[in-house]
């Protein structure tokens, strides 16, 4: 279970389909944006979570790679003619774009360096 | 399979979602019928997106032509819906189903964390989000009440108008073709949004400009959301291990709990 929960899952499909119901439900004034905030945070964990436990699944991309960018331990790599084979399944793409935080572990070890230099 | 197991796995976050917040509903004073509204609204959108086949929540017949029960196959590529722009329209008669948010989140030419706009008079300029890699962009929301606003988005990048003139009068602008990095001015007449830019770096790079303008080009941007574990170069080869990932590409969503990625980079 990664003890850092990153919020960039809230830009998938599923992601930006609750933060538009929570907007609706803002605009209508039903929900605070604190409680929608809350809500947001606690789809960051569960997301997370459920694709730790329930994913099991294999994936490979290769491709060309047109840029790199390491900012804030965030690496955004732009991709031509990508291939990705997941499980049985092959996708193309002529532009492919992967954003990857650091991994859990990593990311809690680093956090905590800066703390314990001597 | 892995687009397969999209549904229970969104199934299982939504549930999970909707079973914790139960509390800080309650503790806000919020209605349960709001965590259920809320609850099929988010459905209904996940839905409508079409990132896999899905299970209509209630027996009641919303989608009668489209999706069927839990298809065995299904054909990422062959994609048997047409693309979401029609199934718009053609879903426009059921109720329920927000058509607007899919379709203007295709049509957009704006980064796709930025919220597209909603029907009628009850959005009031959201502000946008910036969100990854610092990508903003400002959309101008349809509001119903207000007269003669346009409902077409703006798009960021050069304005329109730049399209029309072909060689914008280089005097009042310091002469470009004097400018050794520069392509010769015949050859930068055809880069013509670029000319009539009056503050405009010499020294930016083309070629990554035009891919970070179709980069944030909206929801057909393939896209994988991931962590990594490490990322080695040897030469020009690069290669990572990335894990727990969400892949949108073509519109189909997969997911994945380990990739290994082999770039080229050139």
């Amino acid at each position: 279970m990664a003890s850092v929960y990153y919020e960039f899952y809230r830009g998938s499909s599923v992601g930006m389909a609750l933060t538009d119901a929570l907007d609706e439900l803002i605009t209508e004034g039903t929900v605070t944006p604190q409680l929608a905030m809350k809500v947001l945070q606690q789809f960051d964990v569960s997301l997370a979570n459920t694709i730790v436990r329930d994913v099991k699944a294999k994936a490979k991309v290769k491709g060309q790679l047109r840029t790199y960018r390491l900012c804030d331990d965030v690496w955004t790599f732009m991709i031509k003619d990508a291939t990705v084979a997941v499980e049985n399944e092959v996708i193309k793409s002529p532009r492919l774009k992967i954003v990857a935080c650091k991994s859990g572990e990593l990311a809690t070890a680093g956090a905590h360096l800066p703390a314990e230099k001597h | 399979m892995s687009n397969k197991i999209v549904p229970s796995i969104y199934r299982a976050v939504i549930d999970d979602v909707m079973g914790s917040i139960k509390h800080e509903f309650e503790e806000y004073g919020v209605s349960e019928e709001v965590l259920q509204d809320l609850q099929r609204k988010w459905e209904d959108k996940v839905i409508a997106s079409r990132v896999a086949e899905f299970d209509p929540p209630n027996p009641a017949p919303h989608f009668p032509s489209h999706s069927m029960p839990m298809m065995p196959q299904y054909a990422a590529v062959h994609n048997p819906y047409p693309p979401p722009p029609q199934v718009a329209q053609s879903q426009s008669s059921q109720q329920q189903v927000k058509t607007e948010p899919v379709d203007s989140r295709y049509m957009l030419n704006n980064a796709n964390y930025t919220l597209p706009p909603l029907p009628g008079p009850k959005l009031n300029g959201v502000p946008p989000r910036p969100n990854l890699g610092g990508q903003t962009s400002v959309i101008s929301f349809p509001s119903g009440p207000q007269p003669g606003r346009p409902t077409i988005p703006q798009v960021d990048g050069p304005s329109d108008d730049s399209d029309d003139s072909a060689t914008p009068p280089p005097a009042s602008y310091a002469p470009r073709a004097s400018h050794p990095s520069l392509p010769q001015p015949q050859a930068s007449s055809s880069a013509a949004p670029a000319d009539s830019e009056a503050i405009n770096s010499d020294l930016d790079d083309s070629d990554t400009e035009d891919e970070d303008l179709e980069d944030g080009a909206g929801a057909n941007t393939d896209i994988v959301f991931c962590t990594y574990d490490k990322v080695a170069r040897v030469k020009s080869k690069w290669k990572c291990i990335l894990k727990d990932g969400m892949i949108h590409a073509n519109g189909k969503d997969y997911l994945f709990s380990r990739c290994t990625g082999e770039f080229d980079w050139v």
